[in-house]
């Protein structure tokens, strides 16, 4: 032990290292890797893995907020819908970074969302569908005129035996297949949802089935060989290569990549919240070889919900160092969006709850007056269209204070006042909390009253109606 | 005319509510007179309404006692052709 002991002298300087090239704060700070591969162990064999070729791979997102979505709350209205997928089709940008996007076939008002979000004429996300592994299903995909569909293959012996009741998984196997071939035989590309792939036999039924979808794919045209979703339906899945089958998400992905000849562009990770790992876990999937991450929305989903694509979309732009066309601007526009159709979303939650990048502590506010990157994640207000915000309690102190007035008023480089001119309103603030004994933060409202009053010079100059319409 | 010394101290007594005659040159504004940070920031702003000057925010938060507040002051009055 002894002998790994290193020291580390000081590399002194009165030069700051702010690691420009990592923390760019015009794009979420990037991710980087070393130059070389790292070699994990399969089956106890070393295997290499290169995770910059993400910057080289078409790695993209995919949606599934109308399919999985909708699972986890009241139904979407049809214009509902097709506001969000314009939004999402802004968002992902001309080169399709959310590639697709899946809807639920079987009602009326299912199909004609579907028709509307096509006449919009947008490029991505690409349009597919989602269905049961019966055949019957299968003609709501050829009416509807989609060239993919996601159908359901589920793979753990909790769902082959105990929900859809089959006989044998042979006999199970036999059943998905013969879907397959329908949806060959209409043209249409299969793209097999591997539903509980964390909990299922993947020796026993998971490598077989994907090897005869192999099989079947290799009879058929490129366009149309079978894709592989895999489903990490409860949220079991785990990061690490040496955890054991069938929960480790590298080691999925490798054997139906390397040993099943699945490409990754024909891979899709799928991932749920259960256990708090669904977003980390779907950039795993994008690193050890899964060309798309399937995720909704905020993150709304069964139960506690899937990897958010907004979170999604801001991992791209840290692995390939730009934003490839996507607009992040568009995130927020989307929570508002949601906010207005009754859909709440957490204030503390990230990019877009109401609080995301607003500090309390006074000490923390006053490093953001100093120098708003010191607590602020990236250039919100240029990404998001969200300036680092202070809310107003105890616990702000002045310099939280003159951040707020300073916002409030639009002042920025020497127009910007010092906290020595606000100390009327930090004082007011203070005696909320001291003399009135206040529990509740004051609203922008609270402080806008105060700041008229007790800054009537500062007021005149910045809101007044001359100065207001100049 | 009071000098800058008295002004400081009666400045100092009025906001922090103590007996100016008890404030001695060398008392530390935090530890020995029990001024908050808010506090500190008031009494910058009060000083520069007493001499009728404008402090620079970081140099005048950096002052801790009474008695290099006096030397500031006079410096900052100076400066800005401050009659004192």
């Amino acid at each position: 032990m002894s002998s790994q002991i290193k020291k580390h002298p000081l590399i002194d300087t009165t030069e700051p290292n702010h690691i420009e090239d990592t923390f760019d704060y015009d794009l979420p700070p990037l991710i980087k890797f070393e130059d070389h591969p790292v070699t994990e162990y399969i089956d106890g064999k070393p295997v290499e893995f290169d995770f910059n070729s993400v910057k080289e791979r078409d790695i993209v997102v995919t949606d599934t907020t109308f399919r999985d979505g909708q699972q986890a709350r009241p139904p979407y209205e049809i214009d509902q819908m097709v506001k969000i997928y314009d939004m999402m089709a802004r968002l992902g940008g001309p080169n399709g970074v959310i590639r697709q996007t899946e809807f639920f076939l079987y009602t009326k008002n299912d199909r004609e969302t579907l028709d509307k979000c096509r006449e919009l004429g947008h490029k991505y996300p690409e349009c597919t569908g989602w269905i049961r592994a019966v055949k019957a299903d299968f003609r709501l995909v050829k009416e509807a005129g989609l060239k993919e569909t996601g159908m359901l293959t589920s793979s753990s012996d909790y769902h082959i035996f105990d929900k859809l009741k089959f006989k044998s998984r042979k006999e199970c196997m036999d059943s998905y297949c013969e879907v397959v071939d329908a949806a060959f035989e209409a043209g249409v590309r299969p793209r097999c949802h591997l539903e509980d792939l964390t909990r299922a036999d993947i020796d026993g039924f998971v490598l077989p089935f994907v090897d005869r979808l192999m099989e079947m794919s290799r009879q058929v045209p490129e366009e149309l060989a079978v894709k592989v979703r895999l489903c990490d339906t409860m949220g079991f899945g785990i990061g690490s290569p040496n955890a054991e089958l069938p929960r480790s998400i590298p080691k999925l992905i490798y054997k139906l990549n390397k040993e099943c000849g699945v490409p990754s562009d024909r891979l899709e990770w799928h991932g749920h919240n259960d256990f708090h790992k669904v977003h980390t876990n779907a950039t795993t999937a994008w690193l050890y070889g899964c060309d798309a991450a399937n995720g909704t929305l905020f993150g709304i989903g069964e139960r506690t919900g899937n990897p958010p694509v907004e979170g999604s979309i801001m991992e791209y732009i840290a692995l390939k160092g730009g934003l490839c066309g996507i607009d992040t601007t568009v995130i927020t526009e989307m929570a508002e969006y949601m906010r207005s159709i009754d859909l709440p979303i957490p204030e503390n939650y990230p990019f877009v709850g109401k609080h995301f990048n607003t500090t309390r502590a006074g000490i923390h506010a006053g490093g953001l007056r100093q120098n708003e990157r010191i607590y602020n994640i990236f250039d919100t207000t240029k990404l998001l269209g969200r300036p680092p915000k202070v809310a107003i309690t105890d616990k702000t102190g002045a310099d939280g204070i003159a951040l707020w007035v300073n916002e409030f008023f639009g002042l920025t480089g020497d127009d910007r006042i010092s906290k020595i001119k606000i100390h009327k309103l930090a004082r007011w603030v203070l005696d909320q909390y001291e003399v009135e004994s206040r529990l509740t933060s004051i609203s922008d409202q609270e402080l806008e009253t105060q700041t008229r009053e007790l800054m009537p010079d500062l007021w005149a100059k910045y809101k007044s109606p001359a100065t207001a319409n100049a | 005319m009071a000098t800058v010394e008295e002004r400081v101290k009666q400045v100092t007594g009025r906001l922090l509510k103590i007996d100016p005659a008890s404030i001695k040159t060398g008392d530390n504004f935090g530890a020995d007179l029990g001024a908050e940070s808010i506090q500190s920031v008031e009494l910058v702003a009060s000083f520069e309404e007493e001499f009728g000057i404008e402090m620079d925010e970081d140099a005048a938060l950096a002052v801790t006692t009474v008695g290099s507040a006096v030397e500031f002051i006079t410096q900052v009055c100076n400066e800005q052709g401050v009659q004192i």
